[in-house]
């Protein structure tokens, strides 16, 4: 279904979703960067910058408790978590890049065991996106068979019109819901045109072409060229919409404390470090080449998706300049 | 385990009935579930492993050492070297710790009946097998000959003396062990040499028999050849991986070998599925 | 007003390791040059380890040419070679970090072929690595810069930077700010600023004073400081950092510039640098040493604040 919104109604509906006490999140001006943080005001969205982290963390938070343990004696109580806590949460201007990403997260957190961390958030969410006008230099959606108005992820995309207001198209049964909910809000679409769709730079990659190189090259030098420079940090994973490995500790003493689950990165040192002191992924070239293989090869084999969405994040991040983008074009070429 | 709406990462409760040491530093704990109905419902097949915790330090990753064929307590086996596994090791008879699973793929166990079965392991790399020995054990009449052949570094590092000692008075098992030259005591009534030269010696029929090895990397790497040698296929020769994991069940992301999960796919592998991976474990 | 900074050197410097960098290739004088290359992006550079002469034309330097290359000399980079000597490319802000290196014994000067920028700047961050070089855009430690000649170099290209228009005093500015709050602001101020750290660990990796192969934080046996990126956990993460680089740290300012969330990392460490050099009158980076304020004890020290 389509329907169009003033960009004032747009602010006036998310005051009113606001007052009715649901959570509202969306990109947000916070300190010096532009984060996907908890409204409290329509005015606090921001609709021009890409924001600094995914919403990968709206299902997927950066740290929370799996459980609570508590010893009396020789006994240990246990405390469990209850989905039913999380709330109720509307994501609002939502890159496609960032949206995209959460059906390719679906699959993992899926693979027989439910994940309800991830999933009874996912079912509460509804998830807006907007398309873009602008990019820079670093974003390859495009590269990656996605663009700037893809609908992959979103229950509702925004369309930006010229003039001001938005084109909006329900991509699922939450978004037709949402749009019955609060249908005084939209108008019919009239002639408005949309404003010219951002144009990443980068051309599309045969996706299967790298595949095919990457099935073959598990041992080949051009690992050691692209990725001796990495320093092993866990930037690139971390601001990643589609990067999801984590770590899992407890925090306390023996008598009482929680067991977490956190993010954590496979360009780590200690990552795949055995107690014994046997590392399998020992030197930076063959870590970097993990990430890479999961995210071209590995996640397409389990799968059948891509790892990544081109949202060019990990491209400005990285302290020592690694662009995956550029890393794909130099194996595309062999 | 699949319960949609059960956390995947609670463990179930379990307290410690019994500890074995079974060497100076490899120590077995008998768990039974606290949990009535966990107790009943607990099914497991030889090959799967479990999280067990140990509240304030965290999950290790084990086998599930005991047999399924014997019910109302499961077994793990391990060697205190990092912070787990030294809380697991100062746990005492009462005391309580979390078991989730069984997870993990298991040894097709249905698909060795009416064969020969040839165990091959060293050290602390039996416990993994010995859950298989026992099923198969239990389960003797549907198993032609079983030959088991273990070796450790010294008489000390042999695990599961007592069931050793109960092997070798079956009349229907024939094991062999070994010690590395150097490792025997005066007492020592087994052979002496590594394990894959024991096995060369020993040079047991290939035909109609599969071959479980599991051991320290090294040993893999000289044992394979031997069976190759004596004309094992690989896809007779069966073997179970370790891999650094944390969730156990697919999620985190760390313990694949190039695109296998060793939590999903494995830790059950045949030498032919081995091969066909990376170098990565 | 925003003025221009001239930079015009920059492709003499560029031809000029070039060259240079052929030459100690070619005769083997050096087994590897470790330098800054293009990147995909324009105007953006990433570093680059060349071991063939031919190679020598990767080589370049520009305002984009940020990172400190420091960091691969030291243990913690166990993948690059380190066979032989090896030629890097330092700008004098580099040079600071080698010189604590040599003190602490991690570098042998007989080693290292180093190969000096006379800097007129360079960006203070890559986000738009095309961006011109402006009174504006320049990084935040070029304005105080007082080492745009690096000294103690094996090759300087012959070239005198054009004098830098005035600079606006980031840092000191940041500084007196800092000092200007209470104690209890401060904390505040701080806090705030560690809850956003997500534990990527970018600023420990790219500092070439955290070498050790093994990070106080990554050991488990005991656990000193949590490991989840919760702000308790992340403000003793910085804190321990701040002390264990106090008395070593260059300020390069890397930390900063490549902390995704933005946390003014550079500030901590150089305002732990002013503590330093008011009690102890010690300074990190101007000469070799093998001892700093933190790891010497001397009869003289100050024992008032033992009551």
């Amino acid at each position: 279904m389509q329907k169009q919104i003033t960009e004032a109604n747009l602010r006036l509906l998310i005051d009113s979703l606001l007052l009715k006490g649901q959570r509202v999140v969306g990109p947000r001006q916070s300190g010096t960067m532009v984060l996907y943080e908890p409204l409290a005001s329509a005015s606090d969205l921001v609709t021009d910058e890409l924001p600094r982290r995914s919403i990968k963390e709206a299902f997927f938070p950066v740290c929370e408790d799996l459980l609570e343990y508590r010893k009396e004696g020789q006994q240990i109580e246990l405390k469990d978590i209850d989905p039913a806590r999380f709330p109720e949460t509307v994501l609002f201007g939502v890159r496609p890049c960032d949206a995209a990403a959460v059906p390719v997260l679906d699959a993992v957190f899926s693979w027989d065991y439910k994940d309800q961390f991830f999933l009874a958030r996912r079912a509460k969410t509804t998830i807006i996106g907007l398309a873009c006008t602008t990019a820079d230099d670093a974003c390859f959606c495009t590269a990656v068979g996605l663009s700037p108005n893809d609908p992959k992820g979103s229950d509702l995309l925004l369309t930006p019109l010229v003039g001001g207001g938005f084109l909006v198209e329900s991509q699922s049964e939450k978004g037709l819901s949402f749009l019955e909910a609060w249908k005084d809000r939209f108008s019919e679409p009239d002639d408005t045109k949309p404003l010219p769709l951002a144009q990443p730079a980068a051309t599309p990659f045969d996706l299967k072409k790298i595949k095919a190189w990457l099935d073959d090259h598990f041992e080949d030098p051009a690992w050691d060229s692209i990725a001796t420079r990495c320093v092993g940090c866990g930037a690139c994973a971390f601001v990643c919409p589609a990067c999801h490995c984590f770590d899992i500790v407890d925090e306390g003493s023996e008598k009482a404390g929680k067991r977490r689950k956190f993010w954590d990165a496979c360009g780590f040192s200690k990552f795949t470090n055995h107690a014994s002191g046997h590392n399998p992924r020992d030197l930076q070239p063959k870590r970097y080449r993990n990430r890479i293989m999961h995210k071209f090869k590995y996640y397409d084999d389990k799968f059948g998706q891509t790892l990544c969405t081109g949202c060019g994040r990990c491209i400005r991040v990285c302290p020592v300049g690694i662009d995956i983008a550029g890393v794909l074009e130099e194996i595309e070429k062999k | 385990m699949c319960d949609s709406n059960k956390n995947i990462y609670l463990p179930y409760l379990a307290t410690v009935e019994e500890v074995i040491d079974e060497t100076p530093d490899v120590r077995t704990l008998r768990l039974v579930f606290q949990d009535e109905q966990v107790r009943e419902s607990f099914n497991f097949r030889a090959g799967q492993f479990a999280e067990y915790s140990a509240f304030g330090a965290g999950e290790s990753t084990f086998c599930i050492a005991s047999s399924p064929t014997r019910k109302g307590y499961i077994e793990c086996c391990f060697r205190a070297v990092g912070r787990v596994t030294e809380s697991l090791r100062r746990l005492e008879v009462g005391d309580t710790m979390g078991v989730r699973g069984p997870y993990g793929n298991s040894f097709p166990i249905e698909q060795f009946y009416g064969k020969n079965l040839l165990f091959v392991t060293g050290g602390i790399a039996l416990p993994p097998l010995r859950t298989l020995i026992w099923n198969c054990l239990d389960l003797r009449d549907k198993f032609g000959d079983i030959t088991i052949v273990y070796g450790a570094r010294t008489e000390a590092d042999l695990v599961y003396k007592r069931e050793l000692k109960e092997w070798e008075e079956r009349s229907d098992v024939k094991l062999v062990k070994t010690v590395d030259p150097g490792g025997n005591g005066p007492e020592w009534d087994g052979k002496v040499g590594f394990v894959p030269t024991v096995l060369d010696e020993l040079a047991p029929a290939a035909d109609n028999c599969i071959a479980l090895v599991c051991g320290p990397p090294i040993m893999i790497k000289f044992t394979l050849p031997v069976l190759e040698k004596l004309g094992f296929g690989d896809e007779a020769i069966y073997t179970t991986l370790e891999n650094r994991m944390k969730c156990g069940l697919g999620k985190c992301g760390r313990c694949n070998v190039g695109n296998v999960y060793v939590c999903k796919d494995g830790p059950v592998f045949t030498a032919k599925q081995v091969k066909a991976m990376p170098l990565e474990y | 007003m925003i003025q221009t900074i001239d930079i015009s050197s920059y492709s003499v410097i560029t031809d000029a390791i070039r060259s240079e960098a052929r030459r100690i290739l070619s005769d083997s004088t050096v087994s590897a040059v470790i330098g800054y290359t293009a990147g995909r992006r324009k105007g953006s550079t990433q570093p680059i380890v060349i071991t063939t002469a031919d190679e020598a034309d990767k080589l370049l330097f520009s305002a984009a040419c940020l990172n400190d290359l420091v960091v691969y000399l030291t243990k913690a980079k166990k993948d690059v070679p380190k066979s032989g000597r090896i030629g890097i490319v330092v700008k004098g802000c580099d040079l600071k970090a080698v010189i604590g290196l040599l003190g602490e014994s991690q570098l042998k000067r007989e080693n290292l072929y180093l190969i000096g920028i006379p800097c007129s700047g360079v960006l203070g961050s890559l986000l738009k690595p095309s961006a011109e070089l402006t009174t504006k855009t320049i990084a935040s430690k070029c304005c105080e810069c007082t080492d745009r000649l690096p000294v103690g170099c094996d090759f300087v290209p012959a070239v005198t930077p054009a004098p830098l228009p005035d600079l606006e005093k980031r840092y000191a500015n940041e500084i007196s700010q800092l000092e200007a709050m209470t104690p209890s602001e401060r904390w505040e101020f701080w806090k705030e600023q560690f809850s956003k750290c997500i534990k990527c660990y970018a600023c420990r990796q790219v500092c070439p004073f955290c070498f050790c192969e093994q990070c106080l934080c990554d050991r488990n046996r005991p656990q000193m400081v949590e490991q989840t990126p919760r702000p308790s956990g992340n403000t003793a993460w910085h804190l321990v950092r701040a002390m264990h680089l106090a008395g070593r740290c260059a300020g390069c300012g890397e930390c900063e510039r490549v902390c995704p969330m933005d946390i003014p990392l550079n500030l901590l460490n150089r305002k732990m640098a002013k503590e330093l050099k008011e009690l102890f009158n010690s300074e990190a980076g101007f000469e070799v040493r093998d001892t700093g304020p933190l790891t010497s004890y001397r009869e003289d020290d100050d024992q008032s604040f033992i009551r």
